[in-house]
C-alpha cells in the first residue's frame, strides 16, 4: 500500500474539484503527459488534473500536497529541457483549460491573461489596434504564456526587446499551501522585494501561476529585413561584430551554417544558395532611423565579405525568409533521422572560434552538427544529427551535446539561453555554479516551497545540500532518468 | 583590513555604527561580513550615500560596510557590450571608462558623480532614459554577492542571454541591501547615440502631458526620455530623441507636427537650452529635504496630479515635481511647511493612488516628518512571502535591520 494513499481516492477528490472529465488516472490518458518537447526522457505521472480557475488550482495544490505527491505544472508541453517531465508518483497540473484573456488596457499597454493562453494569441488579440507582445519563441504559435513565464522565454527579437521577465508586469501565483499571492501589477516599482523577478524563469519550482499581466508594445513604424550569404561562418560572424560595433541595435540577427541552410531549403523550397553561412537581420523602429540603420548594416555585411544580399520586396517575401529561419530546427529532420537541439550561450565575439571547435568536436564524435542561432546575443542552437538505429549513436550525440555546453561555460557563457535547465541540464548546473551559488538559489526556492512540492528534480542537480528531498523521495529523478550518471 | 570606529559621517539616518569597515578587496569584504556574522553584529551598507534617506532608520546598527574602495572596473568587453564592475564604483567613473568605446550603461539616475553601482542597484535608482533602456532590473546580467553569513555567491552570468538558475541578480534590485552585499555586478551596455534632440512643450496641464505622450506612442515615435517638470499645476514637457542623426531629426519634426494638431506649441531646443532643461530636471530630482516617489499606471496620472499631488506640492515651498508620463512614475520634492499638513497630504495621495494599484514612497524626509509618516506605506499583499525570503537569506535579520518595507 502506498503510504501516500490510493491514487484512485486522490483522483476522486481532484475530480470533485475540477470535474471528473478533467482528471485522469488511466494509463492511456496519462500517455500524452509522459514528456514535453524533450521526448527522449519519459516518466508516467500517477495523475493528471486540469483545473479551470485559480480557486481550483489552489484546491488541487492543497490536495496533492496533503497526499504527499510531487506537483508538476504544465503549459502546452512544448518545452525543450524536460521542465514539464513528470517524476514518479507525481500529479501533473495542466493549465491548458485556463486560456481566457481577462482584461486588455491599451492605454496603459497591458493585458491580463490566464496561463494557458497561447503566446501568439496575445499579439493576435491586439494587433488590429497596432500593439504586440514582444517575446517570440520559435514555438510561439503553440506555447503558452504560463510556460513562457516558467522558462523566461526569449526568441529571435529579444536582442533588442528583452525576455519574458522584461515584459511581465504582474502575476497571480498559487504557492505550496494553496495560498494565492499577487505580485506586481500595472503600476511600476511596487514597494517591497521583487519576487516577480525571481518567479519568472523559476521553471515551475516556486508555485503555479494562474494569471499574468503582460506588457504590450506599440508596433514599430517600420521593419527592414535583409538576408545575406557568406562563404563561411567566419565572415558572417565578422559582419555581426561590425554591425554591433557600428552602434546598431538590430531587432534580430540570426545565423545559419551550411547544414542548416540545406535543411531549411529542403523543408521550405526556398531558393537559398548553397553557401557556408547566412545571416537574417531585422531592424525596426521609426522609419527614418530604420532606413538609415538597415542601409548601414547591409553596407557592413558587404564589406565583411557577403556573397549576396537579398532584400525582401514584399511583406510576404519577408515572412518567407523568416519561415526559412524558424523552420530550420524541424527541417533538420529532413537530413537526419534524429537530432538533439542544444541551447548554449557564448560571448558573441567568440562566435568564429566556437564554431570551429564545435566542428572539430563533431568530427571527433563522427557526427554532424547544424548550427542555427541568435548571433546577436551569442545564443547557439547546435543541432546534433544522429541515427538512433545505429547502436551507440544516441549516446555519442548526447555526449557531444554535453561537450558543447561545457565549452560554452569555458568561454564565459551559459548552459542555456532560453530553453531552461529543466530535467535535462540540472546535471550541468555545477559546470556554471558553485555549491554556494546553488545554495543561494535553493534558499529562494525553499522560501516559496519549503518541502520541495513543486517540480522536484528540475534546475538543481542531485544535491548534497538539500538532503531532505532525497531522503523523502528516494532517488533523485535526475538519477532515475540517468542524467547524472551519464558521463 | 581598514576597520575603524564609526563617526557622525558614517551614520545612517542619524544612527551611528560602532564599527566601520572599508574593504579594499572582495576578500576583505567577505571577511568583514563573516566577522559580523560570527559576532552577530547588525550591518548596514553605504555606497555613495546619495539615497541613504531611502527607507526607515535602522532599528539597530552595530557596523557599517562602506563600498567606496571597491571601485574597480573588472572587465569591459566592448565587442560583447558587457561590463563587470565592483559595487563601489561610481556611475560617472564607469561611464568615463566606457566612453572611449562609444558605449554607456543606460542608467541616468541623479548624482552620477557620487552614486555607486551597488547603491543604484539596491535602490533601483533610475533617470529619464528608463523610457528607452529600462531600469537596472532590465540591464543587470549577473551579480556576485556576499551573503549574510559571509559566504560569497554569484548568480546570472556575463552574457546577455542566460536562463540558467534562479534570477537572484534581479531579486537584489531594489532590495535595499537586505538580502546580502552586492559585491560586483555585470551589466549589458548600449552604444552611445550619435545624435540627440529635445523638444519642449511648455506650460501644459496634466491632461495635456498625458495626451501628448499617448499621441507620441500612437504615432510610433520612440523617444528615449519623456519628462514633465512642474512647480505648480503647469508642466513643461521635454521629449528627447536619441539615435542616428536622420532618425532623430525626423522624429523631432514629426513630434512638433503632432503638437500642433494637439494644439500644444512646442519647439526644438538648441543644445544649451536642452542642457538647461535636463539640468532643471536633475535639480528637481535632487531636491530635498522631502522627496517622494509616486507610481501609478500612466492613464491615472492626470487625475492624481490634479488632486492629490497638487495638494502635496502646495504644502512644500520651494517645491518641484517631475513626472515620466510613459513610465507612470514621478517625484515630488521640496521643503515642508508644517509636518502635520504634509503628513495629511501624503496620506491623501496614497488614498488616491491605492485604487489605481499605485504607491507613494517617501525617499527622503526630515526627521520630524518621519515620525508622522510611514515612508513605505502599507505592506504589499505578498509581504508574508517577502519575509520568508528574508528569513532564508538573512535568518538573524542583521542586514540593514528595520530599514525596508514592513520592517524587513
Amino acid at each position: 500500500m502506498d503510504p501516500r494513499g490510493s491514487i484512485a481516492e486522490l483522483g476522486r477528490r481532484m475530480g470533485a474539484v475540477v470535474g471528473p472529465d478533467h482528471c485522469f488516472t488511466a494509463a492511456a490518458d496519462l500517455l500524452t503527459y509522459e514528456c514535453d518537447g524533450l521526448t527522449h526522457g519519459r516518466t508516467r505521472p500517477d495523475l493528471v488534473v486540469l483545473p479551470g480557475s485559480t480557486e481550483e488550482v489552489a484546491e488541487v495544490v492543497r490536495l496533492a500536497r496533503a497526499a504527499g505527491r510531487p506537483i508538476v505544472p504544465r503549459g502546452s508541453g512544448t518545452g525543450l529541457s524536460g521542465g514539464a517531465r513528470p517524476v514518479p508518483g507525481s500529479v501533473v497540473v495542466g493549465l491548458s483549460r485556463m486560456r481566457r484573456i481577462l482584461e486588455v488596457n491599451l492605454r496603459d499597454g497591458w493585458m491580463r491573461v490566464e496561463p494557458g493562453v497561447i503566446n501568439l494569441d496575445v499579439t493576435r488579440a491586439v494587433s488590429g489596434a497596432g500593439f504586440y507582445y514582444a517575446p517570440d519563441p520559435s514555438s510561439q504559435s503553440i506555447c503558452s504564456i504560463g510556460g513562457n513565464v516558467a522558462e523566461n522565454s526569449g526568441g529571435a527579437h529579444c536582442l533588442k526587446y528583452g525576455f519574458t521577465v522584461n515584459h511581465v508586469l504582474g502575476a497571480r501565483v498559487v504557492i505550496e499551501n494553496g495560498t494565492v499571492v499577487d505580485l506586481g501589477g500595472p503600476a511600476p516599482d511596487a514597494p517591497g522585494l521583487d519576487l516577480l523577478a525571481v518567479l519568472v524563469g523559476s521553471e515551475g519550482l516556486l508555485g503555479i501561476v494562474t494569471e499574468v499581466t503582460l506588457r504590450l508594445l506599440r508596433r514599430p513604424e517600420a521593419t527592414r529585413t535583409f538576408f545575406a550569404t557568406f562563404p563561411s561562418t567566419d565572415e558572417a560572424g565578422e559582419a555581426v561584430s561590425q554591425i554591433i560595433a557600428a552602434g546598431i541595435v538590430p531587432a534580430a540577427i540570426e545565423m545559419m551554417d551550411r547544414l542548416a541552410i540545406v535543411a531549411a531549403k529542403a523543408a521550405t523550397g526556398l531558393d537559398w544558395p548553397d553557401v557556408g553561412a547566412a545571416l537574417l537581420m531585422d531592424a525596426d523602429g521609426p522609419l527614418a532611423e530604420v532606413e538609415h540603420t538597415s542601409e548601414r548594416a547591409v553596407d557592413i555585411a558587404r564589406r565583411a565579405g557577403a556573397l549576396e544580399v537579398r532584400l525582401p520586396r514584399s511583406e510576404a517575401e519577408r515572412q518567407l525568409m523568416w519561415k526559412g529561419r524558424k523552420s530550420a530546427f524541424a527541417a533538420v529532420g529532413r537530413i537526419s533521422p534524429n537530432y538533439l537541439v542544444e541551447d548554449g550561450v557564448i560571448p558573441r565575439s567568440d562566435i568564429a572560434p566556437v564554431l570551429r571547435e564545435i566542428e572539430a568536436m563533431a568530427k571527433d564524435h563522427g557526427l554532424r552538427v547544424a548550427n542555427v542561432f541568435h548571433a546577436g546575443d551569442g545564443n547557439l542552437h547546435p543541432l546534433v544529427l544522429y541515427d538512433a538505429r545505429e547502436s551507440g549513436q544516441e549516446h555519442k550525440a548526447e555526449h557531444l551535446g554535453g561537450e558543447i555546453l561545457r565549452m560554452c561555460v569555458r568561454y564565459g557563457g551559459s548552459i542555456t539561453g532560453e530553453h531552461g535547465v529543466g530535467a535535462e541540464k540540472a546535471a550541468y548546473m555545477r559546470e556554471m555554479f558553485s555549491e554556494d551559488d546553488l545554495e543561494t538559489m535553493r534558499f529562494v526556492c525553499t522560501a516559496f516551497d519549503p518541502d520541495g512540492s513543486f517540480n522536484p528534480g528540475k534546475v538543481f542537480p542531485a544535491t548534497r545540500l538539500c538532503g531532505e528531498r532525497l531522503e523523502r523521495e528516494g532517488p533523485h529523478p535526475a538519477e532515475q532518468a540517468g542524467l547524472i550518471e551519464r558521463w | 583590513m581598514a576597520e575603524r570606529p564609526g563617526k557622525d559621517s558614517d551614520a545612517i539616518l542619524g544612527v551611528i555604527p560602532r564599527l566601520v569597515f572599508e574593504p579594499e578587496s572582495l576578500e576583505e569584504a567577505e571577511d568583514a561580513v563573516a566577522r559580523c556574522a560570527r559576532d552577530r553584529l547588525t550591518l548596514g551598507f553605504i555606497g555613495g550615500g546619495t539615497e541613504l534617506g531611502m527607507g526607515a532608520a535602522p532599528s539597530d546598527l552595530d557596523a557599517v560596510l562602506r563600498t567606496s574602495r571597491l571601485d574597480r572596473v573588472l572587465e569591459h568587453a566592448p565587442a560583447d557590450q558587457i561590463v563587470t564592475v565592483e559595487a563601489g564604483a561610481t556611475l560617472a567613473a564607469l561611464q568615463a571608462v566606457l566612453a572611449p568605446h562609444h558605449q554607456w550603461l543606460g542608467l541616468d539616475p541623479p548624482w552620477p558623480e557620487r552614486a555607486t553601482l551597488g547603491g543604484i542597484l539596491s535602490t533601483n535608482a533610475f533617470g529619464p532614459r528608463r523610457a528607452r533602456y529600462g531600469s537596472a532590473r532590465d540591464l543587470i546580467l549577473g551579480v556576485s554577492i556576499v551573503r549574510a553569513d559571509g559566504t560569497p555567491a554569484k548568480a546570472g552570468g556575463k552574457v546577455v542571454k542566460n536562463v540558467a538558475g534562479f534570477d537572484v541578480a534581479r531579486l537584489l534590485v531594489g532590495a535595499l541591501g537586505t538580502l546580502g552585499l552586492v559585491a560586483t555586478a555585470t551589466f549589458r551596455l548600449h552604444p552611445v547615440p550619435e545624435a540627440a534632440a529635445t523638444v519642449l512643450f511648455p506650460a501644459l496641464d496634466s491632461a495635456g502631458v498625458s495626451s501628448l505622450a499617448e499621441a507620441c506612442r500612437a504615432a510610433q515615435l520612440e523617444p528615449t526620455s519623456l519628462a514633465a517638470i512642474a512647480d505648480s499645476d503647469r508642466f513643461d514637457l521635454g521629449v528627447r530623441f536619441e539615435g542616428f542623426a536622420p532618425g532623430v531629426a525626423k522624429q523631432a519634426e514629426r513630434l512638433l507636427d503632432l503638437g500642433r494638431r494637439e494644439r500644444a506649441a512646442g519647439e526644438r531646443l538648441g543644445e544649451p537650452e536642452a542642457r538647461a532643461f535636463w539640468g532643471r530636471h536633475e535639480a528637481v530630482r535632487e531636491m530635498g529635504p522631502l522627496r517622494a516617489k509616486v507610481s501609478a499606471p500612466p492613464s491615472g496620472f492626470p487625475s492624481v496630479a490634479r488632486t492629490a499631488l497638487t495638494r502635496l506640492l502646495g504644502e512644500l515651498s520651494p517645491a518641484g515635481a517631475v513626472f515620466y508620463p510613459s513610465l507612470g512614475l514621478g517625484y515630488v520634492a521640496g521643503r515642508p511647511s508644517a509636518v502635520a499638513a504634509v503628513a495629511a497630504a501624503t496620506a491623501e495621495a496614497r488614498e488616491a493612488l491605492a485604487p489605481l494599484g499605485g504607491s507613494l514612497v517617501v525617499c527622503e524626509a526630515p526627521h520630524d516628518l518621519r515620525a508622522a509618516v510611514d515612508v513605505w506605506g502599507a505592506p504589499p499583499p505578498a509581504f508574508a512571502l517577502m519575509e520568508r525570503l528574508k528569513g532564508r537569506l538573512d535568518p538573524d535579520r542583521r542586514l540593514n535591520r528595520g530599514r525596508f518595507v514592513g520592517g524587513i
